[in-house]
């Protein structure tokens, strides 16, 4: 089967940098280079006249950032996705950047493999776009699974490992009828409270333990964790 | 050279009555020597007419008896005030003078005896052998009704003149005594008015008039005078406008100030008279905001009050502004530090022809960041929070602590009982609080360990450090407003603020101590708010079970 061509244009107002990324593109087999822009002057222009698919945005340029070029109304009719490049202790646009839809966003210095692994999720993307005649849940789910950074969403994500697992779930199989507070939990398990907090939390989650309040003396309640019954 | 208003006043009190006293002695004068000519000729013309009808001297008269008309007459002149008394016959012969009495015999002087000698009495000024006299004629008629001799009672000019004279001098001397009078009473009048005013002069007066209105009118916080009645003396246009009065500021002069603003214990009249405030947070009409209350003392004397204020919502956002430039102020310094630290490894790393390592070390710059950037944005769907936990993370790394978001972090849809803006803020406190917690402890910085967690039932949010912890001392107290553990900056509001918006929605808070120091903070929110959606609690419940 024929693939079609990404058309990828760059907005990068340093020469050489910008030549980098045309390089990494060119040798691309699925993505066409069609234009460098150095300003945002430059890339109204070209986005208008090239229709690009992709657009590799640089956020300081010199007539302008490029984080204003993101909520252009010319991108949602063009139909163009942003990769968003920008420097590293410039989390707050980095926000703003996620909150208007960008595909990706890449922190300068930019490593190389993070860009190329960017390029290829995009190639799926558009690509399984491209093929799924009809959408259903399943194909509507991927889709957004490329576009979400492609997290692993298994247990290994949450932090939860088996024999740990097991560990806190053997006390409470133990006396099934205690409470345990936190504290009592890492004085028989020798966890760290945060990482007993973490399973506890699990376990209440899974159905496997079930809280409740208990309200001392003095200060605020305290939470009392039991087993549920089987 | 200018004049002052007190030097002029003075000059000119003092030249009116001048010029007043002038024309009121010019006028007297005048009125009392015509008065005193009335008065002495009707003096002469009575003592002429007495003297002409007494019996004796008709006969001797008629009989020309010189002698005998001397000695009568001689002792009636004596009696009188009259400059002088003739006598003379019917043809106008001298019978008798009292001051010259060589004159006997020889004829009037005068030339005004014609009109005498047909029976009529006469007043007239002439001037006659003393001088300019006013003299009154009467005839003498004997029994038979034939006019038989002439009397003549005159007072010289000279005379009378002395008399108005002596008068007027009297009048000017009680004058000048007024005047006298008069300039002191000025000097200490136009003196007393000058202290009443500062010492101002009216054009500055005036100008400070127009002055103090302009400044009313432009300042953009709301002024209301009032006076020791509590009514409104002046009252600006902020006020009318933060206070929503649509009168204008006449019509609302002299109303009580407890009709404008609804009472509050900002306006008793007990603690106005106390003391004066500065900044006090209170509400005007369901407004909040801040005000000042000033006394105005005129000479120790209460005249009023001068209350200033300030929408409190503005001052929020201006501070809130403030900080946002503090922030980018602190950004900017972080990047130039950061920057200098790179390029310096880097330029040394390339001296020595080290160039994998310096390809290294370029990536590892923005692996880390990559790595956090990739979390966070895969975890957490707002990206407010994401831009929160980037920005604070950012601002750690800084301060040389690490933040450690858990692997099970994961909030990727919206939290319904918790308006965002209420989760920014607990999340944003409790992270500034373990940054600074972990700063004072001592080297090395342990990380600041973070969950944020979503499911079905709750959201927990746990952050734990291995700070300086809580002292015991305050250990109970911790979500008091006003409590902190805190050397610097504002502080005392942010667990206060914590607490009172996890209780709101019916969430607790657990804080423990952490090993081996420290504290951890755990807040658990349920995802059935209670407290703010109370109507929805019974359906709810139905839905998650």
């Amino acid at each position: 089967m024929q693939h079609e061509l990404i058309d990828v244009l760059i907005v990068e107002d340093e020469n050489e940098l910008a030549q980098l990324h045309a390089e990494l593109i060119s040798k691309h087999p699925r993505l066409r280079l069609v234009g460098i822009a150095s300003s945002l002057a430059d890339a109204h222009i070209q986005l208008e006249s090239k229709h690009p698919q992709l657009m590799l945005l640089d956020n300081y340029l010199p007539d302008g950032k490029g984080i204003t070029l993101i909520s252009n109304p010319l991108l949602a009719r063009a139909n163009c996705s942003v990769i968003f490049i920008t420097a590293a202790s410039d989390m707050d646009t980095c926000s703003q950047a996620i909150r208007n839809g960008a595909f990706d966003y890449i922190l300068k210095p930019v490593s190389w493999k993070r860009l190329s692994q960017s390029l290829e999720r995009f190639v799926q993307f558009a690509e399984q776009q491209r093929v799924w005649k009809i959408v259903d849940q399943q194909n509507v789910d991927s889709l957004y699974q490329l576009q979400a950074k492609n997290y692993r969403l298994d247990n290994g994500s949450k932090g939860i490992e088996e024999n740990t697992l097991s560990l806190v779930q053997a006390l409470f199989n133990e006396k099934s009828a205690h409470c345990f507070s936190v504290d009592e939990v890492v004085s028989e398990t020798g966890l760290s409270k945060t990482t007993t907090r973490r399973y506890l939390e699990h376990c209440v989650e899974a159905g496997f333990l079930s809280v409740e309040m208990l309200y001392g003396k003095i200060g605020h309640p305290r939470r009392m964790y039991k087993r549920n019954a089987v | 050279m200018k004049v002052s208003f007190q030097i002029k006043l003075f000059v000119s009190l003092m030249a009116f009555f001048s010029v007043l006293f002038a024309l009121l002695g010019g006028y007297y004068y005048a009125e009392v020597g015509k008065q005193l000519y009335q008065e002495m000729s009707g003096r002469a013309k009575i003592q002429a007419e007495e003297i002409a009808i007494i019996p004796t001297l008709r006969n001797e008269v008629e009989q020309k008896d010189i002698k005998a008309i001397h000695n009568f007459m001689q002792k009636i002149a004596e009696r009188s005030d009259a400059s002088f008394i003739v006598i003379g016959d019917n043809r106008g012969q001298h019978l008798f003078h009292s001051v010259f009495s060589d004159r006997v015999g020889t004829t009037l002087v005068g030339g005004d005896n014609a009109e005498v000698l047909q029976g009529k009495s006469i007043t007239t000024i002439r001037k006659g052998g003393l001088g300019i006299s006013l003299r009154s004629k009467a005839p003498i008629i004997n029994d038979a009704g034939k006019v038989v001799g002439i009397v003549s009672v005159g007072y010289l000019t000279s005379y009378l003149d002395t008399i108005t004279v002596n008068k007027v001098v009297n009048i000017l001397i009680a004058a000048v005594l007024l005047l006298i009078a008069l300039f002191i009473f000025s000097w200490f009048f136009t003196r007393s008015i000058k202290k009443q005013i500062f010492s101002l002069e009216p054009r500055e007066i005036g100008l400070l008039v127009r002055q103090q209105k302009a400044m009313m009118e432009s300042i953009y916080e709301g002024v209301i005078a009032i006076d020791d009645n509590l009514r409104i003396e002046v009252i600006n246009q902020a006020a009318r406008k933060l206070l929503g009065l649509s009168q204008p500021a006449r019509e609302l002069r002299g109303q009580l100030i407890s009709q404008v603003i609804a009472p509050v214990p900002f306006f008793t009249l007990h603690t106005m008279l106390e003391k004066d405030t500065h900044d006090e947070i209170c509400h005007f009409n369901e407004l909040t905001v801040i005000a000042s209350r000033v006394r105005i003392m005129l000479e120790d004397s209460l005249q009023g009050w001068v209350i200033t204020f300030r929408d409190r919502n503005e001052i929020d956002s201006l501070s809130a502004q403030l900080s946002q430039v503090k922030r980018y102020v602190d950004n900017l310094r972080i990047m130039r530090h950061e920057q200098l630290n790179r390029m310096t490894t880097l330029s040394g790393l390339l001296h020595m022809g080290r160039y994998d390592e310096a390809i290294g070390y370029i990536q590892a710059q923005s692996e880390h960041a990559q790595e956090l950037l990739d979390f966070i944005s895969s975890r957490f769907s707002s990206p407010t929070l994401c831009g929160l936990l980037l920005g604070k993370s950012a601002r750690a790394r800084e301060k040389g602590v690490e933040l450690r978001f858990d692997p099970a972090c994961r909030m990727d849809k919206p939290f319904i009982p918790l308006p965002e803006a209420e989760l920014i803020s607990i999340i944003g406190n409790l992270l500034d609080n373990a940054i600074e917690a972990t700063q004072r402890a001592p080297l090395p910085h342990e990380p600041v360990e973070v969950l944020i967690k979503l499911n079905e039932l709750e959201l927990i949010i746990e952050v734990a450090d291995q700070g300086v912890g809580i002292k015991p001392e305050i250990r109970e107290r911790i979500f008091e407003r006003g409590i902190t553990t805190k050397t610097r900056g504002d502080h005392g509001i942010g667990l206060y603020l914590i607490e009172s918006y996890v209780t709101q929605t019916g969430g607790s808070i657990e804080v423990a101590d952490n090993t081996p120091r420290g504290v951890i903070f755990s807040l658990f929110i349920p995802a059935t708010g209670t407290a703010r959606h109370p109507a929805q609690e019974l359906e709810d419940t139905d839905y998650a079970t």
